[in-house]
């Protein structure tokens, strides 16, 4: 994975459905309808500016990068 | 309170806002190292007055509570806090299950859904605005878009809306001193304290509530009281109290806020043709201008908060169980935070306002909604080619808690 960019993560204790995530990055963030939190899609590759970005706008704190060794196997 | 620490120039005095937001008293909270004490009634309450510690607040909510005491400044006697307990003064686990319900009819893509019933309901209110001339922009416009698109999501008929914008208009009354209404108006026999906003109306919102609960049970349809009985049905309970409160905090949070937004976007406009001229050329999105007259109106001054332990902030020491009130009408003027902040610019691209709230589990619920309504308003009027005039001066509410306007006059003209 190149260094620019980064796999997101979101807790779904702490989410609350706002979709700021989406609004951000519609790509990568869906509010699942049933379950009513944001779901990462795909792979959830993003930017890192843009992670960072949408990491910020999150009311909830919700949003993380999946670290590299939490990653392991994945990327 | 531990020493020292200066105190706070006075920013509750509700009669300082008849002539707009105490500005310069909020700059020197801002340039004052640390916090500042602000003495009110028989306590008091840390002013957080700069951005970053109106964020900081906002988004560590297991040391700022909302459940603790209020989030109004004065405290309310603990069976009028339980009596009235919804969204806004729980915290989680309670706050995230109610919110959870309730969110899925607010999601951007749920939202923009509206956009064609918002757009039909602003053309009718712009074409008898425009047959007129000259209008009180808040009867004309500002006051009835917001009820009459809230009303349509929640699902209540339309036969029905009027008495329902009545008992909103009485809300509003509720939130300052003087009330028209009789304690045993439409049949309430509950005492006022225990009600929101000490209003008889609150009583008939609740009933209201109720009984649309009742029918939309025997006939589910696509919109948000549905939702919520629906959510009854999967075991995911709201209580009875916690519906009434909920449906009455639908029906009034969206409504004032959204109509000051558009009253103070308008005024702003009329006194910024420049700025308004970027908009009809189209230099600017509705997107951007529309985040600047969030900005600019800040129409909630404040939220407050309580500690529940010992911390600190901004290197001021906090003891458990003391006040923390943060102002969003300080720190959307921060010179920290946005370049030239007293400046009306519907070009920023960067523009991290916390008119919704500073974050947080408590983050607007209706920010879509009340963006999508300034963003189709100002769409509107641009593609009318319309401008705006002021001719007359804003009545303004004597409140620190919310920037309304009661009436302005203004001339739309082509
Ligand atoms: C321009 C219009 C609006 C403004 C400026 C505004 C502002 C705010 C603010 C400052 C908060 C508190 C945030 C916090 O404590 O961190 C809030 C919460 C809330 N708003 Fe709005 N609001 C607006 C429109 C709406 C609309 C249209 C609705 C529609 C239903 C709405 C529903 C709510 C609800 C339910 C909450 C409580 C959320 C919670 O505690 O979880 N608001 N709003
Ligand atoms: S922005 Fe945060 S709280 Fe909102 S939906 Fe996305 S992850 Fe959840």
């Amino acid at each position: 994975m190149s260094e620019d960019v980064v796999r997101m993560q979101v807790n779904p204790e702490t989410c609350i459905a706002g979709g700021q995530c989406e609004l951000l990055a519609p790509d990568v963030f869906e509010i699942d309808d049933d379950e009513v939190i944001a779901v990462v899609q795909g792979d959830g590759r993003l930017d890192r500016k843009v992670a960072l970005e949408v990491i910020d706008r999150c009311p909830s704190g919700a949003i993380s990068i999946v670290e590299p060794d939490e990653a392991a196997g994945g990327g | 309170m531990p020493t020292p620490v200066a105190e706070a120039p006075n920013v509750t005095d509700d009669g300082l806002y008849l002539d707009g937001i105490p500005h310069d008293r909020f700059a020197e909270m801002r340039r004052t190292p640390g916090l500042m004490w602000h003495p009110y009634r028989d306590g008091g309450f840390w002013a957080v007055a700069r951005h970053a510690e109106v964020k900081e607040v906002s988004r560590t909510p297991e040391v700022f509570s909302s459940a603790v005491g209020h989030t109004n400044l004065w405290d309310l006697e603990a069976d009028a806090l339980e009596a009235r307990r919804g969204l806004i003064d729980t915290d989680a686990p309670d706050h995230t299950r109610i919110r959870r319900l309730v969110a899925s009819g607010f999601t951007p893509k749920n939202i923009k859904a509206w956009t064609d019933t918002v757009g039909e309901l602003t053309d009718e209110l712009l074409d008898d605005a425009e047959a007129a001339g000259t209008v009180d922009w808040v009867d004309a416009l500002a006051a009835p878009l917001p009820i009459r698109v809230i009303l349509a999501l929640l699902g209540v008929p339309v036969e029905d809306a009027d008495h329902l914008v009545e008992l909103s208009n009485f809300l509003v009354e509720g939130t300052s001193e003087q009330q028209s209404l009789p304690p045993d108006a439409f049949g309430n026999t509950t005492e006022l304290r225990l009600l929101p906003f000490n209003s008889p109306a609150s009583h008939a919102l609740f009933e209201y509530g109720e009984a649309l609960a009742a029918r939309k049970r025997a006939e589910p349809a696509d919109d948000i009281v549905t939702t919520l009985v629906r959510a009854e049905a999967d075991g995911e309970r709201l209580t009875g109290s916690e519906f009434r409160n909920l449906f009455h905090l639908l029906v009034f949070a969206g409504n004032e806020t959204t109509r000051t937004a558009l009253t103070h976007g308008a005024m702003a406009l009329a006194d910024h043709p420049e700025q308004w001229q970027r908009v009809l050329d189209g230099d600017v999105t509705l997107e951007q201008a529309t985040e600047e007259v969030l900005r600019w109106a800040t129409p909630v001054l404040h939220m407050r908060r309580t500690t529940t332990t010992a911390t600190e902030l901004a290197g001021t020491r906090i003891g458990a169980g003391e006040k923390v009130v943060v102002w969003y009408a300080s720190a959307n003027r921060d010179e920290t935070a946005f370049d030239d902040p007293f400046t009306f610019d519907v070009g920023r691209t960067d523009n991290p306002h916390f008119a919704f709230g500073g974050g947080g589990p408590h983050f607007c619920l209706g920010a879509f909604l009340a963006r999508l309504e300034i963003q189709v308003v100002l769409g509107a009027m641009r593609d009318r080619g319309l401008r705006l005039r002021r001719t007359g001066e804003p009545v303004r509410v004597p409140s620190n808690f919310v920037h309304g306007v009661l009436s302005v006059d203004m001339e739309l003209a082509r």
